[in-house]
């Protein structure tokens, strides 16, 4: 299928009908794949689709208005693809979206532990949540019939830690996450690495008016999170960047999981699915819930 | 009310010792209200015009509309000591703007959820509707809030070194 991937990639360049191509190359450890941006026909040969192309490369996309640009893109940064067509932030047609079949990636920290061969890593916690293995939207589909039986079953419940959590009492609610996120560096490699968050200056970022603590005390550290997991409500579709992204290790998906579930159920909506949906807080309904409303 | 009313409350950050809380029937709390301004605050207007006594532990934020109101000024409000948020508009369908509050219903549906799942008492977030002509509600509902406030006892995570 890599054979497939890198013709399609040439096609597109020589025809002109891309300016660039984002997808994956075989990172300098050999096992790896890294993002790759690729220009010239001769240099699509490195492109690589496989277990290791954890990255979601829709990041990108909004750094090059106005080109064309050609990205290799797996079910889940699809939706974040979506989400951001339906936000207006991408052009439909300045994209053209070369879908790949997915059935999980690895968990990025198995590759530290030298198990090597794909059938004795760990896949990641996010493609346990996941079912659908091929893109709900692209403009061409490289299919992979070789690899199709390996991967991820789908969890029965995918809620179910988090219900589980909500059952904890409030304390060792309280207890738990400002543990968590006591550790918090605000470096804000979650931010960065978001797809979502292309706002041009962050509320963390402004002093004018300072809308919590700078400093990685347990005000700001807890505001900061809660508002970052607030802001993707409708938006995050569960790539899982930040939890990986993030140094210090804090379970960020549990908490975008949380809002995941809570809008399942509030208002049976789900992000990302599909261009002609609104964004979650940019409609309403007028039988909305309201019970927890004096 | 007289600022030597209001004992002082400043969590005790580095003790631990949960003994150091003043005892609740002492504790009065300190409660931010965002009003919208053509409902609540009419209706909280009305609860004073009328000279209906109710507790005075809720200072009032007047906003244009409950869909002003930005999830960042309650957390801004309880990272900083405060006991209890609330937000309060006009009834659905009483809009001011026509659909501001339905926004905000939203909005703070998932909010409320959010925080509770983080570990912060839900009583200490609430958001009601009262119009212009509730002043009676009002009232009790600021002394009602009150009570489940004090119940929950003093905001001691946050606003320690402030």
């Amino acid at each position: 299928m890599n054979v497939e991937l890198r013709k399609k990639a040439k096609e597109l360049l020589k025809t002109k009908q891309v300016e660039m191509i984002i997808g994956y190359q075989r990172g300098p450890d050999g096992i790896s794949a890294t993002p790759v941006f690729i220009t010239r026909e001769e240099e699509a040969e490195n492109l690589i689709w496989d277990v290791y192309c954890v990255y979601n490369l829709s990041n990108y996309l909004k750094d090059f208005p106005g080109k064309k640009i050609g990205i290799i893109a797996k079910e889940c940064d699809v939706r974040s693809i979506i989400v951001l067509l339906q936000e207006n932030q991408l052009k439909r047609d300045d994209i053209f979206i070369i879908g790949v079949e997915c059935s999980g990636v690895i968990a990025e920290h198995t590759l530290a532990s030298g198990k090597e061969s794909p059938g004795e890593l760990d896949f990641d916690e996010k493609c346990k949540a996941c079912r659908p293995s091929t893109p709900r939207l692209y403009d061409y589909l490289v299919s992979q019939k070789d690899q199709k039986d390996k991967g991820v079953l789908p969890e029965e419940n995918p809620y179910q830690d988090i219900r589980k959590f909500e059952a904890k009492s409030i304390e060792e609610r309280f207890k738990f996450w400002q543990e968590e996120f006591s550790r918090c560096i605000r470096c804000y490699a979650c931010r960065q690495i978001c797809p979502m968050c292309y706002c041009p200056r962050c509320v963390a970022d402004q002093t004018m008016p300072t809308w919590f603590s700078r400093a990685p005390d347990l005000e700001g550290n807890l505001a900061w999170n809660v508002i970052r997991a607030f802001h993707l409500a409708g938006r995050c579709i569960d790539c899982g960047e930040c939890e990986r992204a993030c140094p210090v290790g804090i379970p960020l998906r549990e908490v975008n999981k949380k809002i995941e579930k809570d809008i399942k159920e509030l208002f049976d909506y789900e992000a990302g699915a599909g261009v002609d949906q609104k964004p979650l807080l940019s409609c309403f309904d007028q039988n909305d819930p309201e019970d927890f409303i004096r | 009310m007289n600022k030597s009313q209001i004992p002082d409350h400043s969590p005790q950050k580095n003790s631990g010792d949960r003994n150091l809380k003043a005892p609740i029937k002492d504790f009065e709390p300190k409660i931010v209200g965002f009003l919208c301004n053509w409902c609540s605050y009419a209706g909280a207007d009305l609860a004073g015009t009328s000279r209906i006594k109710y507790p005075p532990n809720i200072r009032v934020i007047r906003v244009p509309c409950s869909g002003r109101v930005n999830p960042l000024f309650v957390l801004n409000c309880l990272m900083n000591g405060v006991d209890g948020v609330l937000v309060s508009g006009c009834h659905i369908g009483d809009c001011h703007y026509s659909e501001g509050n339905f926004y905000a219903r939203r909005r703070f549906a998932i909010l409320k959820r959010l925080l509770e799942y983080i570990g912060i008492d839900p009583r200490r977030f609430q958001m009601a509707w009262v119009s212009a002509a509730e002043g009676e509600r009002w009232a009790k509902l600021v002394g009602e809030l009150v009570e489940e406030i004090k119940e929950a006892g003093p905001n001691e995570h946050f606003g320690g070194n402030r």
